[in-house]
């Protein structure tokens, strides 16, 4: 007998759903959380525009979690907040889970795992920024950590290097509080965040944004003085001659965001290196039976509404799980798309309504997705417009996919 | 000395700008150029090796203006009137093994440094290795320090509580050619006292470091090589110094000094005049500025950039211990132990140094195209590293003199001053016994003039580390928990660093208030994720233990402040 039926490791919008859904089946369930409140990231996004498509309204990033939270606090999940996992082993097909909080150490058993530990930013050193070391260079989340949980102004005048969403809400952020921002400057020919976000966020507040440029040097020995910023080429190379200096005392950088799967490198799971997410099925288990994985540790979402969803899906899934046999086939995506997921299909379970979410690799107009079964079409939509940084959603029915079957994705010019 | 024939020399090497002429200190190089590279030619063209007459290099450099020494800004009178026995100038690894060294005698001594914590220079940014020291010139001062140095390493950082792997070094190279003279120098290593020196052949090298290029051919293991954490290294005598009675000023830069005849009577500062009966130079790349000063300078430094890259820990993986390459068409660089894939004491991988010369003794700056060398070059021993895998790079400045020696000894003209300067790599393993050293040619001076010295009954070797929690065993770790909770709660995720940890670092006897000295004493912020996470917590830490507003925690020296102040909406009422 296990201490839990199923342990959920973040309590971000997707772990508070998995851990939810999980319990809903009455399973026994522990959410384990390291920070001393539930909501992840969602308790500094202050902004609106979250629950459009759970709740059809407008909420605040901590209303949002604070739903999610209550209903939590209402069910029989046991959280356990300022609590670290250290540890993860599988023995005889049971998950030993080693916490550790100012209490101490804990050792937990579950027979089914659900990782929900969200994603981290990508930083100036990994986009090869130069020059000195100084003090102001923030990532866009931590600026926002400052700012909306401290209570702290992080700039004064700043720049914005990648038009990621963070990046384009902290320009407004900044802006109404007061601050200079001189720009947001991409690196790519088109910008990564959301329209809206673009019309909200930059246009509004008459904040420009330049593509095709990027900062590849900082200046200041102490705090940061100036920026350079330079154009780049086709394939995203500075060139030689654009380079202009740019003074500011901060960078604040939303150069993308990368699924945190650290523990789950630790279980030996597979990783797509597309998605920097576990391998998983349609149920959202992984290459290690038992363990399951959601939100931003799966794929980096745009959308709080979808994250909660595989939340739901994974957390149910990991309340059901009872060591059956899997049978996987693969959902192979084409060439022009970014990535897919899932990248498997169990066809021992369920398969009706797999939702699958892809991201095209570049801008496109009119294009017809095509959901193929041994190269026949099982599924088709046609869209107006897809692009790289807007995630979409389709609903395909695989019920009648066997084992041997083949499963490919494809797009072209409708 | 035959100046003509040194002159005749630079001539037909094209150096027409420049003439040496000999003083009663040195071998000046006069002369001037808009390119500083030729100064340096013109230096190296002048120097011999390894003899008592160094360069002193008076050329001018016409390209840039050659920046001042940065310096704090603080002015006061904190340590004006102060009469020490002996003032060590520089915290960096040599002045602070040197402090430590000298409180095993019954001395009054100051260790002054500019800057606001210990190890910002060369010895907080180089690649960590504990050298064997195969590759030095016989009868050199680095090979006598390096070989001394290192068989002292176990001890000391046993006394002093810091992580230390003798985990060996290894070269590897693409021609088998070698493998005879590499079984001779097996016996010449083995005699010289560095163990059980082993020949690989093409197999065992491949067994032993599997990353290692499939088509390298052979390799040589040289067990006594190890691994340390400079900057820690670098505290932790600083700290166990201080516990033993050493003052310790930071922000303190040495501005002049008041000479009389041969002696140095008084020492000025920015935070005030000191009286020492000795002074010693260990100021790394400004320690000619300071012989100058003194009236004693007798060589020359000529800054060398290095630039170094971090991995993610998942490439630790490929590399057991520390190795590099060479022969074939892999040249060895011009000066510099040439660099390698290191495998840190904290388990990253570190890529380079690589060696660059500039007239900007602190030219920390990182460039592209260097890092982007070094890889190339490393790639070489091993196709497994990928820039992409970066988690951070960061540059220093050697100090070396054209002789490429290190300088070890009492002033020439000045009677009360000690040298211990042109020290480069590799200083993190001589520094051990650079210190002996010098500790001893302090205690000289001061019997000299009548003072008797004494041994400190009382100098207790032994200083306590921060815990690692994470490193603990669970009945260990749950015990530090239950006496203390902040053991248990984990501020930075990448690399595991608990609460209990940082406030530990912020209460230590050198003190340290700063974000990055937070990190440099216990990590957090080390990891992958650079601080993205654990940056406000740790100087939400800082502000409450010190007792400072949030908006006045710098990241590193007093302006760079992190934060600017209340937002709108953020007047306290919590």
């Amino acid at each position: 007998m296990t201490d839990f039926d199923v342990i959920v490791i973040g309590a971000g919008p997707a772990g508070l759903a998995a851990s939810l859904a999980a319990e809903k089946k009455g399973k026994r369930v522990l959410l384990v959380e390291r920070a001393a409140r539930m909501g992840g990231i969602l308790n500094q996004c202050i902004h609106d525009g979250f629950g459009l498509i759970r709740f059809g309204e407008k909420l605040s990033g901590c209303e949002y979690a604070n739903r999610y939270i209550n209903e939590v606090r209402a069910s029989k999940v046991e959280v356990s907040l300022l609590t670290f996992v250290t540890r993860i082993e599988k023995k005889d097909d049971i998950f030993h889970i080693t916490l550790v909080s100012r209490s101490g150490i804990r050792i937990v058993t579950s027979t089914a795992l659900v990782l929900s530990t969200g994603c981290r930013e990508r930083t100036a050193k990994q986009v090869s920024i130069q020059g000195t070391r100084p003090a102001g260079v923030f990532t866009a989340g931590s600026a926002q950590y400052y700012l909306n949980i401290l209570g702290e102004m992080p700039a004064k005048k700043c720049v914005i290097l990648g038009s990621g969403d963070i990046g384009l809400i902290m320009a407004r952020r900044l802006t109404l509080e007061g601050a200079e921002v001189i720009g947001v400057y991409e690196v790519k020919p088109t910008p990564s965040g959301l329209t809206r976000n673009i019309a909200q966020c930059l246009d509004d507040f008459d904040v420009p944004l330049h593509v095709s440029h990027t900062v590849t040097r900082l200046y200041g020995e102490s705090r940061l003085t100036a920026v350079e910023i330079a154009q780049v080429d086709e394939k995203m190379r500075p060139i030689a001659g654009t380079e202009q200096i740019v003074e500011c005392d901060t960078l604040i950088l939303s150069v993308g965001l990368i699924p945190e799967n650290e523990l789950a490198e630790t279980l030996d799971i597979e990783l797509d290196p597309k998605t920097k997410g576990p391998v998983c099925d349609q149920n959202y288990e992984t290459s290690q039976v038992g363990v399951f994985v959601c939100g931003n540790a799966l794929h980096v979402n745009d959308l709080v509404d979808y994250v909660s969803e595989s939340g739901d899906v994974a957390g149910s899934a990991a309340a059901d799980y009872c060591g059956r046999k899997r049978e996987l086939v693969d959902i192979i995506a084409g060439k022009d798309f970014a990535y897919a997921v899932p990248e498997k299909l169990d066809v021992n379970s369920e398969a009706s309504k797999t939702v699958v979410f892809f991201r095209s690799r570049d801008v496109r107009d009119k294009t017809e997705v095509d959901v193929l079964v041994n190269g026949e079409s099982v599924y088709k939509r046609k869209f107006m417009k897809l692009k790289p940084p807007e995630m979409e959603r389709i609903v395909v029915d695989f019920s009648r996919v066997k084992v041997g079957d083949r499963i490919s994705l494809e797009m072209w010019e409708a | 000395m035959n100046v003509d024939k040194i002159n005749k020399k630079l001539k037909e090497n094209g150096f027409t700008d420049f003439s040496v002429r000999e003083s009663p200190e040195g071998l000046v190089l006069e002369g001037e150029s808009s390119n500083w590279n030729d100064i340096v030619n013109a230096g190296f063209c002048t120097a011999k090796k390894f003899g008592k007459i160094h360069v002193i290099n008076d050329a001018r450099y016409t390209g840039d203006e050659i920046p001042p020494m940065r310096r704090p800004e603080l002015n006061d009178k904190a340590i004006d009137g102060l009469y020490p026995d002996v003032l060590v100038i520089g915290g960096g690894i040599v002045g602070a093994s040197i402090a430590r060294e000298l409180m095993k005698w019954d001395l009054d001594v100051l260790l002054v440094e500019k800057e606001y914590d210990l190890a910002l220079g060369a010895s907080g940014r180089n690649d960590g290795c504990v050298h064997p020291g195969i590759d030095l010139v016989k009868g050199s001062l680095k090979q006598k320090y390096n070989l001394a140095g290192n068989r002292m390493f176990d001890r000391i950082t046993i006394e002093l509580d810091v992580d230390f792997d003798r985990c060996g070094q290894s070269v590897a190279f693409d021609s088998e050619k070698l493998l005879p003279l590499m079984h001779l120098s097996k016996i010449y290593f083995r005699l010289m006292g560095l163990g059980k020196v082993r020949v690989f052949n093409q197999k065992q090298l491949h067994a032993f470091e599997p990353a290692v290029r499939e088509e390298l051919k052979c390799g040589m293991f040289f067990p006594t090589g190890g691994i340390v954490c400079p900057y820690n290294l670098t505290i932790a005598y600083g700290e166990n110094a201080v516990d033993n009675g050493a003052k310790l000023s930071l922000n303190t830069a040495v501005l002049g000094m008041e000479i009389e005849g041969n002696e140095i009577i008084s020492v000025n500062t920015n935070r005030g005049t000191v009286y020492p009966k000795v002074v010693v130079n260990a100021a790394g790349v400004f320690a000619e500025n300071i012989a100058k000063m003194a009236h004693d300078r007798f060589y020359s430094i000529h800054p060398r950039k290095g630039t170094n890259t971090i991995l993610d820990k998942k490439t630790a993986r490929f590399v057991n211990t520390s190795y590099t390459l060479r022969g074939g068409e892999v040249k060895k660089e011009g000066n510099t132990k040439g660099g390698g894939i290191v495998r840190t004491i904290d388990n990253n991988v570190l890529v380079g140094p690589d060696a660059v010369e500039t007239y900007k003794k602190e030219d920390f700056t990182t460039e592209d195209k260097n890092i982007a060398a070094v890889f190339e070059k490393q790639s070489k021993a091993t196709e497994k590293i990928s820039r992409g895998d970066t988690i951070t790079y960061f540059s220093g400045v050697r100090a070396p003199t054209f002789e490429e020696d290190f300088i070890v000894e009492k002033g020439r003209k000045i009677r009360n001053i000690v040298h211990a300067a042109g020290i480069q790599s590799p200083g993190i393993t001589a520094a051990p016994a650079i210190a002996l050293d010098i500790s001893k040619m302090c205690v000289e001076l001061l019997s000299e003039c009548g003072e008797k010295v004494l041994r400190n009954s009382k100098f207790n070797p032994k200083r306590h580390g921060i815990p690692r929690v994470a490193r603990l065993s669970d009945k260990e770790r749950s015990a530090l928990i239950s006496q203390n909770p902040d053991y248990g709660e984990i501020v930075c995720r990448c690399e595991e660093i608990s609460r209990g940890e940082i406030i530990d670092a912020l209460n230590r006897s050198v003190p340290c208030d700063t974000v990055d000295g937070v990190k440099k004493r216990c990590r957090p912020g080390m990891g992958r994720c650079q601080g993205g996470f654990c940056g406000p917590n740790v100087a939400k830490i800082i502000s409450e233990q010190k007792n400072i507003p949030l908006e006045n925690v710098c990241k590193g020296d007093d302006k760079s402040g992190l934060l600017f102040g209340r937002s709108k909406g953020g007047d306290r009422n919590d």
